[in-house]
């Protein structure tokens, strides 16, 4: 309080005191000992010389005028109107709290010596008029101070603790037995500042100081009074009297002993009770490593015991999850903030998930209200921005996730270190947030470290731990200093709090439990006086269980959050939002593409004929490694783009998981967005890549596959940031992620030269290569750019014949002749083993694929005596009738051969018979036509055009006109770049097809996303791995 | 969820199904193609006698001693230049080109064009796979032989090899057309090269005497082409070639017979013709060869 206050007061105190009857002797001793408790000795008698200054000056005056009345009341009019100057001044620096303070002390000096005449209440009444305080509140602080009578202090702003209940209509009541007379406390709600007033003869203790009779004092947050006899009153008990939850709702919360031990074997958690109600707010201490964070996690759900329950009005919070979910808050350490989005954005879309029937004005309201009582409305549309990166104060911050807690009103609220780095005026700020939450009704739980005593004495219970986390204490703050200390022996063992300021030092607490054992030259040897678990024994044994009245209510329904669809539209908007705000984000992602296609494209657009100047789409020979190109970039930009997604999402979500919000509908938001990202980065891809090379006509073919690409690596990168717990690996695991896919396309190593073992020159794609997106990726653009180019349109039919009449022509019947012709030579040489079993075995097989061709039913050549074809039937008369039917099959394909090469000829004739055919011909085939990319899919650069794999022979060169033969119905699998795959007994054209496979990928992942599956995994293993290393210790 | 996941799956599948109805029609177009195949008429010449006749044409390898034996002076301008190969869409061109081609890379080979070398030899190859008998080219195995001028016997061997093994591959399968243009298109370009090349001025003659005998050879070719002279390309080749042949009537040939002896000339066994013949070539008609046949090989190379 300051000089000029104090001042002011005194004043006051002067002018109210001389009026009508002048100074009684008592008023003079409230006066001396009200300034005994705000001054020292020295300080006291200079004020109380200025108070008599002020009476004595006044007096005279007055001495001078009494023989009138009528002067008499000109003066108090004056003294009026000086009251009224004093009182304004006072307005200008004090607090309504500190107002209510100065206007109780006002009654209780006219009640000293009970002279309650017109002219001093007229006074007080100026200045509580002044001072903004309502009449109601102003009779209930007169009836408190000046009634003694319980029947007279009936009034609902007033709790009377006493031994008999006298039929009270309005006051509150709290029993206690043995206490000689009364104590009085009177709450003034709109401060919520706490009176008390003892009228008896016991001695009756306020934190450990004597309370004298009839005396006023401030009932401060945390204190505790204790009757002579019988039971302590603690603050949160008369709170709770006053207080009635709006909602009605009352919650109780019970730990039933709870152990924990982490998975490298330390013991988290021992025995741990606790029982708590609603409207309270409970600490959690201790050193650190005690594990204060875990038992909080254990309280909230987050994490589940080895041992023990936890009871929600009677509901097992592990068993009845979802149950209880909903009425639960928490809010970690670190930031749940959107750092893109600003203050009221974050409010807003939180509000959003919660509550679905509230329309856009009531939400507006709604985070009106919340963000002024954060003191935070100044600020609202200011971006939150990071740690780093600061826009707001770290305590704006804090208050801003309360606030988030705030809006949803959690009936219990966990809160982890809500004051840690904060200055300690925000401190009190966000813990005054979190004490108003217990006013309304909730139930608080907070794991606080070195709370300054004015926060100590906030809580209404403190638990404490030690390490290895042992409970070495539960109860009343203040009372945990003079416990810890009465059992260390120290002297002032009964006062919790500094006698003169009021202060409770915590740190004392764990200074006594901590100490140390000294040797004798007062070194500290680093062992402990007293090990956790004596503690733990000590608190065992001094426990009081203090029953509560356990509710087995229903919990409150917690439905209003808003349904699937809603939610995926509020995340998606929420997440849209964040991204469009990062201007950074937003221009990289939209450049990253056409910048790398336009680098790409500009660097492999080359003119082969080093004398000309023009660019030849046909004669670029780096449009197949394009194509590759296309698929890795579409890899690496849909990772990219998505890896760090959920990763930074993380702890939103652990806050999230609390609403009870569908996971799916969160992924399929994160899921819409990075597609309409992924989608928009192909159209810029594959516009400016196939612009610049000059590929034309087939922008949505190379669209619809850098899409499919984009968007499984998206889903990809996606679980990898679901799974993994720090950036840096995502980053890692990238390259593992593309290489792989980059090797196993196709397109860098041929499929016929890579690793036998893996399944590389066998008959169709490697197995190995199948589970490559990429793969399917590449052979879509390479499959769709050969076939379905305009140039190789107008022949493709024709010329798939061709080839297979050529394979068939030159190398497959000749070969199957050459196998007979060499039987029937060794046959005639008499060679014991005419024919090699295996060799039976191809010509039966392959036999048997030319009955079953689909020529079959125009040429009509079968071969009747299949079934003769093993070694035990086979012999000459067979082997002449096999190659008789081999040769009527050969002259079928060269005569069709030979006749379809003449007509895909005259077709070309026919095309370039005049000299404008001829250009728009050979125009339409530069434009369109890629002789390398043709090189490749017709494998003309194969060492060999057939090879025989033991009994079968597998054509190599022209596979893109090749149609793969399938027995079965689901069996797709097929040679690399095959034009069609078969499946359920169709053909689809590879385009469609490998599209489908790569969204087939795509939604697997995103079960495994939807399910967590590799984050499952992940601590799976890791989880093995601890306990392998524990084992091999041992 | 399990809804909303089946949901793209069976887009697919509807697309999938809408795509291989397409694919359906696409192969009855296919097998129309087949059944007509069966109704065309076929073959104008019996097979040996086109194999006897187009041996009788100078292949690639036989003009190569010829020109070696004459001490040519190289000229790259004679050659028909490698880039022309994208033009040749039809059959009629490619083969005919092949000829042109074979015949260049072997006269290059002989001067130790190396560089050049590859890309004839890879145009060879691919005219080759146009007109699908690619299978007659070890690709490779030439490719690793012209990178070092010690081979170009190797090269010029196996080219002549390959160029034989296709004729006679080609008359067997019924497309003696495609070998006999293959054979025109090496006369011409023979031809063409024997008349333009410049010679030290000594062997000018022997050259001469060379182009005057072909005149029996073109009169085979003639026989050849025309079985196919009512074919739209071949009309004009035939037309032309008879105008050649016209010019060709000034040379006189006398005919000395001598019987012919095996021997081997660089790993090859060929027949040399003991037979002694005396032409008679006036310069005016080598230069209207030269003319003419300057006039028919524009047209082939386009």
């Amino acid at each position: 309080m300051s000089e000029e206050i104090l001042k002011a007061l005194m004043q006051l105190f002067a002018l109210i005191a001389k009026q009508d009857v002048g100074i009684s002797e008592k008023e003079r001793n409230f006066v001396e000992n009200f300034l005994k408790q705000q001054l020292n000795e020295s300080t006291v008698k200079e004020y109380l010389a200025l108070f008599d200054g002020f009476i004595s000056s006044d007096r005279e005056k007055n001495s001078e005028n009494t023989i009138e009345s009528g002067e008499h009341r000109l003066t108090s009019v004056k003294d009026s109107v000086k009251t009224l100057g004093i009182a304004k001044k006072i307005n200008r620096t004090l607090t309504q709290k500190q107002k209510i303070v100065v206007l109780v002390r006002l009654f209780e000096l006219i009640n000293s010596d009970k002279n309650f005449t017109p002219q001093r209440m007229a006074m007080i009444d100026t200045a509580a008029d002044v001072f903004n305080i309502t009449r109601e509140e102003q009779l209930a602080i007169s009836t408190f101070v000046i009634q003694n009578d319980s029947n007279k202090a009936d009034i609902p702003e007033i709790l009377i603790i006493g031994c008999k209940n006298a039929f009270l209509e309005h006051s509150h009541f709290i029993h206690s037995p043995q206490l000689d007379g009364k104590i009085f406390i009177l709450r003034i709600k709109s401060v919520d500042l706490y009176f008390l007033k003892y009228k008896g003869d016991d001695e009756v203790l306020l934190n450990g100081l004597p309370v004298k009779s009839n005396r006023v004092y401030l009932f401060a947050n945390g204190s505790v009074i204790k009757p002579a006899k019988g039971k302590p009153v603690f603050y949160t008990d008369v709170a709770a009297r006053f207080i009635t939850d709006p909602t009605g709702l009352h919650i109780t919360l019970r730990a039933e002993n709870i152990y924990l031990t982490f998975p490298n074997g330390t013991v988290g958690l021992q025995d741990i009770n606790l029982e708590e109600t609603t409207g309270k707010m409970m600490a959690i201490m201790g050193s650190s490593g005690s594990g204060k964070t875990t038992l909080l996690n254990i309280l909230s759900g987050i994490q589940t015991p080895a041992r023990g329950n936890v009871f929600v009005n009677g509901k097992d919070l592990y068993e009845q999850k979802d149950l209880i979910k909903g009425i639960i808050g928490y809010i970690p350490q670190d930031d749940l903030l959107i750092e893109e989005l600003t203050v009221w954005e974050n409010l807003y879309y939180s509000t959003k998930l919660v509550y679905k029937n509230l329309s856009s004005e009531q939400i507006t309201e709604k985070l009106e209200k919340v963000l002024i009582s954060l003191g935070l409305f100044h600020i609202k549309d200011l971006k939150v921005g990071n740690p780093l990166d600061k826009r707001i104060s770290g305590g704006q911050r804090k208050r801003l996730n309360i606030g988030l807690e705030l809006i949803r009103e959690p009936s219990v609220l966990f809160v982890d270190e809500p004051t840690s780095g904060l200055s300690s005026r925000d401190s009190e700020n966000v813990m005054e947030l979190l004490k108003e939450l217990t006013i309304k009704g909730k139930l608080v739980f907070v794991v606080i470290h070195q709370p300054s005593s004015e926060i100590f004495k906030m809580f209404d219970k403190v638990l404490i731990l030690d390490e290895g986390g042992y409970q070495i204490y539960y109860g009343n703050p203040v009372e945990a200093p003079i416990y810890f200390k009465r059992i260390d022996n120290q002297i002032n063992s009964d006062i919790g709090e500094c006698p003169r300021c009021g202060n409770v030092n915590p740190e004392s607490i764990f200074s006594i439990v901590e100490s140390q054992i000294v040797d004798e030259y007062g070194r500290s040897t680093g062992k402990r006086k007293v090990q956790p678990w004596e503690w733990a024994n000590f608190f065992k044994k001094t426990q009081k269980t203090e029953l509560i009245k356990e509710s087995f209510r229903e919990l409150p329904d917690t439905s209003a959050k808003p349904g699937w669809l809603k939610q995926i539209s509020v995340f998606f908007g929420r997440d849209l939002k964040s991204k469009l705000s990062n201007r950074q984000y937003i221009l990289l992602n939209l450049f990253e593409a056409p910048v790398l296609a336009m680098l790409l494209a500009f660097v492999i657009r080359y003119i082969e004929d080093p004398s000309s100047g023009s660019y030849i789409f046909r004669e670029n020979d780096n449009i197949m490694p394009y194509l590759f190109m296309c698929t890795i970039v579409a890899l690496f930009i849909g990772l990219i783009v998505s890896a760090e997604e959920i990763f930074k999402d993380r702890k939103i979500l652990k806050r999230e998981s609390f609403l009870n919000l569908s996971r799916s509908s969160y992924l399929y938001s994160k899921v819409s967005i990075l597609f309409i990202i992924s989608a928009i980065q192909a159209l810029l891809f594959v516009w400016v890549g196939n612009s610049i090379l000059e590929i034309e006509g087939m922008f949505f073919e190379y669209w619809l596959v850098f899409f499919s690409v984009a968007a499984f690596a998206n889903v990809l990168g996606l679980n990898i940031s679901s799974a993994f717990n720090s950036a840096v690996t995502i980053y890692i695991l990238i390259p593992f992620l593309i290489i792989p896919q980059m090797v196993l396309t196709g397109a860098m190593f041929s499929f016929d030269k890579i690793n036998r073992g893996l399944g590389g020159g066998s008959e169709k794609v490697p197995v190995i290569a199948e589970i490559m997106p990429s793969r399917w990726a590449f052979e879509a653009l390479a499959v769709n750019q050969f076939v379905n180019n305009e140039y190789e349109k107008q022949f493709y039919t024709m010329r798939q014949l061709e080839s297979v009449f050529n394979y068939k022509n030159v190398y497959y019947i000749p070969e199957l002749k050459g196998i007979i012709e060499q039987y029937i030579s060794n046959t005639n040489r008499a060679e014991k083993f005419p024919i090699d079993p295996l060799d039976i075995e191809l010509l039966y097989h392959e036999v048997q694929k030319e009955n079953n061709s689909e020529y079959v039913s125009f040429h009509n050549i079968v071969f009747n005596d299949s079934d003769k074809l093993n070694i035990n039937d086979f012999n000459l008369e067979v082997a002449n009738d096999l190659k008789l039917y081999l040769d009527d099959l050969h002259e079928f394909y060269r005569q069709n051969f030979n006749s379809i090469n003449r007509r895909i000829d005259n077709l070309i004739s026919e095309k370039t018979s005049s000299p404008e055919g001829r250009q728009s011909y050979q125009s339409i085939y530069d434009m369109h036509y890629n002789t390398y990319l043709a090189r490749f899919a017709k494998n003309t650069m194969a060492p060999l055009p057939m090879v025989r794999l033991n009994n079968k022979l597998i054509q190599k060169i022209d596979p893109i006109y090749l149609n793969p033969q399938n027995n079965s119905y689901l069996d797709f699998r097929a040679h690399f770049l095959a034009p069609v795959k078969n499946f359920m007994g169709g053909q689809v054209p590879t385009l469609y097809f490998n599209v489908g496979v790569i969204w087939i990928f795509t939604i697997l992942a995103f079960a495994t996303l939807y399910f967590n599956a590799l984050k499952r995994l992940v601590d799976y293993f890791e989880e093995y791995s601890i306990l392998k290393r524990k084992n091999n210790k041992n | 969820m399990k809804k909303k996941t089946t949901l793209p799956l069976i887009l697919a599948l509807v697309a999938g199904l809408i795509i291989s109805g397409c694919q359906q029609n696409k192969r009855q177009e296919a097998t129309d193609l087949l059944y007509d195949s069966k109704k065309e008429g076929e073959l104008f010449l019996h097979m040996d006698m086109v194999k006897e006749m187009i041996s009788s044409v100078s292949n690639p390898v036989e003009m190569s001693s010829l020109l070696q034996k004459a001490g040519v002076i190289y000229s790259q301008d004679l050659l028909n230049p490698a880039g022309n190969i994208d033009d040749y869409n039809t059959n009629f061109q490619r083969a005919l080109n092949l000829g042109v081609y074979g015949t260049n890379l072997v006269y290059m080979n002989i001067y130790d064009r190396t560089l050049s070398t590859l890309r004839y030899l890879s145009n060879v190859r691919q005219l080759a796979a146009d007109l699908r008998i690619e299978q007659f080219f070890d690709y490779e195995t030439l490719n690793r032989l012209s990178e070092s001028s010690r081979n170009i016997d190797s090269v010029l061997f196996i080219t002549n090899t390959g160029f034989d093994n296709m004729s006679r591959y080609l008359i067997e399968q019924d497309r003696s057309n495609i070998a006999i243009l293959i054979s025109t298109g090496t006369w011409i370009e023979s031809l063409y090269i024997a008349t333009h090349v410049q010679t030290i001025p000594g062997n000018r003659d022997y050259i001469n005497m060379r182009i005057g005998e072909q005149k029996k050879v073109l009169d085979n070719l003639l026989l050849l082409l025309y079985a196919y002279r009512e074919e739209p390309d071949f009309n004009w080749l035939f037309e032309d070639l008879m105008d050649l042949k016209k010019i060709f009537e000034d040379v006189k040939i006398s005919y000395v017979y001598a019987e012919p002896t095996m021997q081997e000339l660089n790993g090859v066994l060929i027949v040399i013709d003991n037979s002694m013949s005396e032409v008679i070539i006036s310069d005016n008609t080598i230069e209207k060869i030269a003319n003419k046949v300057a006039e028919i090989r524009t047209r082939v190379i386009g």
